[in-house]
């Protein structure tokens, strides 16, 4: 990731346990660097569903033999006025974002299908969720200003 | 994660402490399944001592309200963090299940 400030890097492996750890380094990392407690745990948040998302689905497991090994890494870094962080896999070309179906949170509990809200969570907790494909890597990037919105600014 | 589980009157009361995130959610899951499972109907699950829940809580809790209200109860929810608090009205859960002040006040709302 470009830019300067202090930065901190992971490689995360395909288990179950490792958003959780990811996540509890990021919460460190960004009240260490001042970001506020209320921005944190949202963040946090936003930051589990991508990687739960990424763990979960990035790597189908009929994967073809002349595969990459899977390789998923994880920067973080604040930013000037920004908390960045950026997921990156090198799994199959997917958009959570594009091509995830968008949840009815309308819905009775009847009609509710059950999962499908982690990306939607993610998107409603940061500022701005960004999806490319770079270089055969699928790479999330989550970014959040440490300012607080001016509508919910004291007076 | 840690779940307590008290028997009243009219509901369970089923007390969950700690994170709830993708890695235990399944723990979460089969917890709250077993207790209705054993035949409760009504169920409280009393938020004041959780600090964390992801999406993948959130679907455990979904399978509960689904099963409760199929059995002709439901599930009330209590002492729930504002962040926590967040979390459900943005997904929409507090459309499915009321929130209350006190655990005895989400009983009454199931009885």
């Amino acid at each position: 990731m470009s830019g300067m400030g202090p930065s901190l890097e992971t490689d995360v492996k395909l288990e179950e346990t490792e958003p959780r750890r990811v996540v509890q380094l990021f919460e460190e990392f960004a009240t260490e660097n001042g970001v506020p407690a209320p921005l944190v745990m949202k963040f946090e948040l936003a930051l589990d569903e991508v990687l739960t998302n990424v763990v979960s689905y990035a790597f189908p497991e009929n994967a073809p033999e002349n595969a990459e090994d899977p390789a998923v890494k994880v920067t973080m870094r604040v930013d000037g006025d920004w908390v960045k962080v950026r997921v990156q896999d090198n799994g199959p070309a997917f958009d959570p974002l594009h091509d995830a179906q968008e949840p009815d949170v309308t819905l009775d509990a009847e009609d509710r299908p059950i999962g499908g809200l982690g990306i939607f969570l993610a998107r409603s907790f940061v500022h701005t969720l960004t999806y490319e494909r770079v270089d055969g890597c699928n790479r999330l990037t989550l970014a959040q200003p440490l300012e607080t919105p001016p509508e919910n600014a004291s007076p | 994660m840690n779940v307590t589980t008290t028997q009243s009157e009219n509901a369970a009361v089923a007390a969950v402490s700690g994170r709830v995130d993708s890695a235990n959610a399944k723990d979460f899951d089969q917890e709250l399944s077993d207790i209705i499972d054993a035949g409760a109907s009504r169920l409280v699950v009393d938020c004041g001592d959780l600090s964390y829940i992801s999406s993948a809580g959130l679907r455990a809790l979904l399978v509960a309200i689904k099963k409760t209200n199929a059995a002709g109860g439901g599930v009330a929810m209590c002492r729930v963090p504002a962040h926590i608090r967040e979390v459900l009205d943005v997904s929409g859960f507090t459309r499915l299940t009321k929130v209350f002040d006190t655990a005895e006040e989400a009983q009454a709302s199931l009885a």
